[in-house]
């Protein structure tokens, strides 16, 4: 990139209004931003309080594929959030919806993806429960498959082992024309509070490695997600904000679809990563967390 | 889609190579405490160095040619590194004529090589599976990659009191057992379940200085975030894979998800690349060279499979003889998307039998 990239503005009295002014609807991801884990993070509820009541649209776009909206919203609700299943976007949406654009007959999944597969009225077969099964590998004997399935999507499952990749393998390499989803990449992810865990990517790249084929990613930074929210809310992509924890995927999203971009420090990015000559993916803006914005607006 | 062949230029810049430590051809030998930073780049260099660039230039080969006279190949060459699956065996299952031929390439005073990806046995279980097919072959001939493994951590003088974590099989624990390394993981961190949960916390091993990483039928969530958090936080820890194999003949029926697929989510998981000692990196043909003082020019690689056993020859700049009695069939050896032509191929080794007969 030969082109001086604008480095990101530190969020301060001095620009919080004029962003917060031009702004109709603000996108935050969930994971290190909202809650780390199922912990919420502090001023979390205040700030979008605040927000709701300037008259702000409030839409969660997440990654995480575990979970479905419905369980999305629940998890909101317990941690007294009041949130609408439609203002949420999870990965886990984002496959079925894929599926749903492209007149899909039958495929494969993982929780929370089953759930949304199901609302959109597909049949889902493996995940969780395969968690469980094993293959046996005997002379003369044959794993089979389920030779209709047309696509494979995978997300973060904890439940990997190697039923499910030989399982899912077979699919991709012998069903003719059977799609390759991935709910998203993410490499790492806070799954519980005190520490990182592999994330989808992991999974996506174990079936990259072995089906030699590159999968269709319908979640960040992929800009799939932005057509339904874009529907949904009838708001211009140059009046949102993408409020997100992770450079290539929460603020590259955001550049992707014309958005203005603003990173908190309280996931998995801190300042040193931003300021390394390396990245060069530059949000508009940086703050601590969320609830800055509460602090520096007023109430 | 032979992604493995194009290597991402290396960021690490390389210290200077101590002259005590033997030196195997095209690889830098390096020693463990060289590597200082957790997130340094690694890409192991499958081509040759700039010694070596006959060999390993881009020019476009010509194609494979059938092969008719089997003598001129054997007299040509003094020593037949064979791969095993699809080559010698298919499964537990002798393929036709393998004894006859392997007794007559030693009469001839040929020597005898087998160099296999598949890193679930050691080199003596492979020993007792050659003797239970009915093949006289002896441990020192066998290079698996399970063996490479624990052959490269030598070569660096990796530390003894540092750990090895294993995501893998037997094969490499009792390779890595009978170099004397200390090792973590393998089959039993199989049965380790872990519970997402507030508060939870997964400790790991400081003190683990390499994470190798091959064919594991015992994957799971836990190997994988152990072997991520060594490779992200242990300071200097290698990343090594026995192989990224995308699919591997563990039944003769059919193919299985190979270590590609374990390999491929640990590079997910951290973000690194691996050092990659099996086929088609030259490792184990540098260390076999070496060992048995053989020149590169008398050795023909043969083997079922282009992006491994053929790139592998080639890499090494051996004669290579492509079989079509495993994963690889004349189409796919003819398919305009393929770029990888040895210089001959064959139904079976067997052929060396019958096409010998033939030119009497």
């Amino acid at each position: 990139m030969n082109t001086a990239k604008r480095a990101a503005q530190l969020l301060s009295s001095h620009n919080v209004t004029s962003l917060f002014d031009s702004v109709e609807a603000f996108l935050f991801d969930c994971d290190g931003v909202i809650w780390k884990g199922d912990k919420l993070i502090d001023g979390v509820s205040q700030t979008l309080e605040m927000l709701r009541s300037k008259g702000k649209k409030l839409v969660f776009v997440t990654n995480n594929s575990t979970k479905s909206r419905r369980q999305y919203a629940k998890k909101f609700n317990s941690l007294g959030i009041s949130v609408r299943e439609d203002e949420i976007f999870s990965s886990s949406f984002a496959a079925a919806m894929y599926l749903k654009v492209n007149n899909f007959p039958r495929e494969k999944g993982g929780e929370g993806i089953l759930e949304e597969l199901q609302l959109a009225g597909y049949t889902g077969l493996g995940g969780p429960e395969d968690g469980e099964k094993r293959a046996e590998w005997k002379s003369n004997s044959l794993f089979e498959h389920d030779k209709s399935v047309g696509a494979v999507v995978v997300g973060l499952d904890p439940h990997i082992n190697y039923y499910k990749l030989q399982y899912g393998t077979l699919c991709i390499r012998e069903n003719p024309g059977c799609l390759f989803i991935a709910t998203n990449r993410d490499a790492v992810g806070h799954m519980t509070d005190l520490q990182e865990w592999p994330g989808a990517g992991c999974m996506v790249a174990a079936m990259c490695g072995s089906t030699e084929r590159e999968p269709i990613v319908v979640g960040k930074p992929s800009t799939f997600m932005m057509d339904f929210l874009l529907q949904k809310f009838q708001v211009s992509t140059s009046k949102m904000c993408m409020v997100g924890d992770r450079l290539d995927t929460d603020i590259l999203f955001g550049k992707n679809a014309g958005c203005k971009t603003l990173l908190v420090l309280s996931g998995v990015t801190n300042q040193s990563t931003l300021e390394d000559p390396s990245s060069t993916i530059q949000p508009d803006y940086y703050t601590s967390n969320i609830s800055d914005c509460l602090h520096l607006l007023g109430p | 889609m032979l992604g493995r062949t194009a290597v991402a230029s290396s960021s690490v810049s390389v210290p200077a190579v101590s002259p005590t430590i033997p030196k195997f051809l095209g690889l830098k030998t390096l020693s463990y405490n060289s590597f200082s930073t957790p997130n340094t780049k690694w890409n192991y260099n499958f081509k040759f160095s700039r010694k070596n660039i006959a060999a390993s230039k881009m020019e476009t080969r010509a194609s494979a040619q059938p092969l008719k006279n089997a003598d001129e190949l054997i007299d040509s060459v003094e020593t037949f590194i064979f791969d095993c699956d699809g080559v010698i065996w298919k499964g537990d299952k002798l393929i036709d004529g393998v004894p006859q031929t392997l007794d007559m390439l030693r009469s001839r005073g040929k020597r005898l090589v087998f160099v296999t990806n598949n890193s679930t046995k050691s080199r003596k279980q492979y020993g007792k599976k050659f003797e239970t097919l009915g093949l006289n072959i002896s441990e020192e001939e066998i290079f698996a990659s399970s063996f490479a493994a624990a052959a490269y951590l030598k070569s660096v003088n990796f530390p003894k009191e540092k750990k090895v974590y294993v995501i893998g099989e037997d094969g490499i624990l009792k390779e890595l057992e009978l170099a004397g390394f200390q090792y973590l993981g393998g089959p039993e961190d199989g049965g380790k379940k872990i519970e997402l949960k507030p508060g939870f916390l997964m400790e790991h091993d400081k003190d683990v200085g390499a994470v190798v990483v091959g064919f594991d039928r015992y994957f799971n969530y836990y190997k994988v975030q152990y072997g991520t958090l060594c490779v992200r936080e242990n300071t200097g820890c290698l990343f090594i894979a026995t192989n990224r194999d995308a699919v591997t003949h563990l039944t003769d029926a059919q193919e299985w998800a190979g270590g590609g697929s374990m390999v491929g989510a640990i590079a997910g998981s951290t973000q690194r690349e691996p050092l990659v000692v099996g086929k088609p990196s030259t490792f184990m043909m540098d260390y076999l060279a070496n060992k048995f003082r053989i020149l590169k020019s008398q050795i023909c690689m043969v083997g079922d499979r282009l992006d491994t056993d053929i790139l592998f020859g080639q890499n090494g700049g051996c004669k290579t003889l492509l079989v079509l009695s495993g994963v690889t069939s004349l189409s796919m050896l003819q398919s305009p998307g393929n770029s990888i032509q040895p210089d001959f191929y064959t139904n079976k080794i067997s052929d060396f039998l019958s096409l010998k007969a033939a030119t009497v």
